[in-house]
């Protein structure tokens, strides 16, 4: 008899795909009202909303550590639900191996660009 | 009675077809697609805030402010919310936690994850608006 282990590449985007959907519920609906609705609004005062508070915050290096994390498991999160949102109105060539490359390809390709970006953006400020 | 030398007609799978229009008809199958469509008004608004910490490094900065930025984002803030109350909800089914020998009832673990969503949401606020007064 053998015995059965459970898959580790399941296991692994099982992870992923948890993290981010969590990720995504505890940490944008605040982003998206400070940064989005309130700053823009002047009720409060916004770090993005002034060139020298933006890159002075940019430059922490566990903010950059944080949009790198936000981002990479949100997309991720993003790529299979939206995947599988097509799947579930039709259609088929959603669980085709080139959609899959396309969505899964596109989110690591945005988590690089983030790398990127914080990477490029400000300078390492402590 | 079949013997082993008949031969069998192959089994076809029976597979039921959807109409493109299924999640119209039951208003927990609209909430179903609602809820994954989240991800899509989501993905832009994180795209956009990708774009905002790109724009930084350069010399001509200037943050959003138009009304149309911030109708999209009430928009994209209705999504949010939507995507934290089902996914955290849904903590209290996936989860399961033995105190002392004892399981944790589901309605502890959903409001645990309520108050971290409340908790990490006070510290970010405190974070942009701190950094936001500070010169």
């Amino acid at each position: 008899m053998t015995r059965s282990w459970p898959s580790i590449p399941h296991l692994f985007f099982w992870f992923m795909f948890a993290q981010g959907g969590v990720l995504a519920a505890i940490l944008i609906p605040v982003h998206v009202l400070v940064q989005g609705i309130l700053g823009p609004l002047g009720i409060v005062p916004v770090a993005d909303r002034r060139y020298g508070t933006w890159i002075s915050l940019l430059g922490n290096p566990l903010v950059k550590l944080y949009i790198v994390v936000l981002i990479g498991f949100c997309f991720l999160h993003f790529a299979h639900r939206l995947r599988y949102l097509l799947v579930d109105l039709g259609i088929k060539a959603a669980k085709s191996v080139p959609a899959q490359a396309i969505f899964y390809g596109g989110a690591v390709v945005v988590t690089l660009a983030a790398i990127y970006i914080v990477l490029t953006t400000a300078p390492l400020s402590f | 009675m079949a013997t082993e030398t008949e031969v069998l007609p192959a089994t076809r799978v029976y597979r039921r077809r959807l109409s493109t229009g299924w999640w119209t008809r039951k208003r927990n199958y609209f909430l179903y697609v609602v809820r994954e469509f989240t991800s899509l008004p989501l993905a832009l608004w994180l795209l956009w805030f990708l774009w905002e910490v790109q724009r930084a490094k350069l010399g001509t900065y200037h943050p959003p402010a138009s009304t149309a930025f911030v109708i999209f984002s009430v928009i994209v803030l209705v999504f949010a919310l939507y995507h934290s109350i089902t996914f955290l909800s849904l903590a209290g089914s996936i989860l399961h936690f033995r105190v002392l020998d004892r399981p944790v009832p589901s309605r502890l673990v959903v409001l645990a994850q309520f108050a971290i969503w409340a908790v990490a949401s006070a510290v970010i606020a405190a974070v942009l608006i701190g950094f936001g007064t500070y010169t």
